[in-house]
């Protein structure tokens, strides 16, 4: 995003629909007329999310979005849920997973589905970052979502490396999204505290997993014993659609 | 994409958030989604949302309900926000009954939405948790101004603009109902929870200064 300085009044408005806490903004001096001052937009830290334009907070008609090119074009693509993917054909930066798995058969039993947003909540990422906890999740052994767009991003899935031309730009989340053997749960839950010292910004974590056929969340056994937090509220799929995958 | 997850909160106002929302399989039921998309979001306003939208054309306080019901394709996913338990109930039953193949996914608190399965005649087929929030810990905002910003799973609402509207209120520029609405207006999706929104505005805005 861009302000251009000759409209700008510097009221700062917009600054309150910055995703990132308007630390990126600044106020700059016309040099035709020094009396004048204008916002300035730090371009290495925007991830070109789009919310102050979006807001019409600018009466002035300043802010901008010039063509973004590779791999700037990256930032957008991850940080305004209004851009549909190439690859995953819907909006946002992440995939159906559990929505639709009756249908899919994305999440079997025997396993569960996790993912890592890297930079939420509303603190972005850099795909450095996003990198180093790839990474580290690939030693584990986890299978990489095929069809998310970090996922495709990467130069190597065995060991999580990311295209180096993107490391360097900075979105407002990234989903890393794989399956892990139910086994194996554990071993990722410590990872995942090794993972938060590495770097340089938060991530969310989630879990998913097929309900037992007896009703029961297998998961929850493991968090309850070892008082690791898991989010009393959550997302269900109660089984509606159609055609069913089948199960073997 | 896991937009409507992450919502933090304690039970007690977490127990007036639910969304019930759908989209079609890509390859496997998108063929003739639309039709069934309008239908469900026909359904869904029987119920009297206190938000709903689409994630490709944007929410009911932004649009009109016209627009997103007309611009409904096989992309689409559609939301709607509800400040109950019992319509939830009775909104899962009528989908069961209507029976439109299209995958239905609630949010809420788990104990609750399993009662309200229950109810439905449904059983839980698939359920995501979260784990929580790792890493640099200092580099969020308070927790009263999280419960506001992270009902937009896109982080569309910025904890800016949240910290504006306190302001706002204090100056008495703003009632806690607009500027509950403000902060669901950058939430394209539509499910951004107003009703939510202004009752944790009442218990936040006595707690902070002008300079928050």
């Amino acid at each position: 995003m861009k302000i251009d300085a000759e409209k700008c009044v510097g009221c700062g408005k917009c600054a309150s629909y910055c995703t990132m806490r308007g630390s990126i903004m600044s106020f700059g001096r016309n040099p035709k007329n020094p009396a004048k001052i204008y916002a300035l937009i730090d371009e290495k830290e925007c991830v070109e999310c789009c919310v102050c334009l979006r807001s019409g907070v600018c009466q002035q008609e300043a802010l901008y979005q010039p063509e973004l090119s590779w791999p700037r074009i990256v930032r957008k693509n991850f940080s305004d849920p209004l851009k549909i993917h190439p690859e995953t054909r819907i909006p946002g930066r992440g995939t159906e997973e559990m929505k639709t798995n009756e249908v899919t058969g994305r999440f079997k039993r025997g396993f569960y589905g996790a993912a890592l947003e890297m930079g939420r909540p509303g603190v972005g990422a850099w795909f450095r970052d996003v990198e180093k906890a790839a990474m580290a999740l690939a030693s584990l052994g986890v299978a990489f979502e095929e069809n998310n767009p970090v996922t495709k991003l990467m130069t190597d899935r065995k060991t999580g490396q990311i295209n180096p031309e993107v490391l360097e730009e900075k979105v407002l989340s990234a989903i890393i999204e794989f399956l892990i053997p139910q086994e194996k749960l554990s071993t990722l839950l410590e990872a995942l505290k090794k993972i938060a010292k590495k770097i340089d910004t938060v991530f969310s974590g989630d879990i998913i997993s097929r309900v037992e056929k007896d009703g029961s969340i297998s998961y929850l056994k493991v968090f309850q014993e070892g008082s690791r937090f898991l989010s009393i509220n959550g997302k269900s799929n109660v089984g509606l659609g159609r055609p069913k995958y089948r199960e073997d | 994409m896991t937009h409507t997850l992450h919502r933090r909160g304690d039970r007690e106002n977490l127990s007036g958030d639910y969304i019930v929302f759908t989209m079609s399989a890509k390859g496997f039921n998108e063929e003739g989604s639309a039709e069934k998309m309008k239908e469900f979001l026909k359904i869904l306003l029987k119920y009297h949302p206190v938000n709903f939208g689409d994630m490709i054309t944007g929410n009911c306080y932004v649009k009109s309900a016209e627009e997103i019901w007309h611009n409904i394709n096989t992309t689409s996913i559609i939301h709607a926000v509800f400040t109950d338990e019992v319509t939830v109930s009775k909104i899962l039953q009528e989908l069961r009954a209507r029976d439109l193949g299209l995958s239905v996914v609630v949010t809420g608190i788990h104990e609750t939405t399993e009662e309200c399965c229950q109810e439905a005649g449904l059983q839980k087929h698939t359920v995501e948790h979260s784990m929580g929030i790792f890493g640099d810990l200092n580099r969020l905002p308070e927790e009263a101004v999280l419960q506001l910003s992270t009902m937009c799973g896109h982080a569309m609402v910025p904890a800016n603009l949240v910290l504006r509207m306190v302001r706002e209120i204090k100056k008495e520029k703003k009632s806690f109902q607009d500027a509950a609405l403000e902060l669901t207006k950058p939430c394209h999706c539509g499910i951004y929870n107003p009703a939510r929104a202004e009752k944790l505005l009442r218990q936040l805005v006595p707690l902070m200064t002008y300079d928050s």
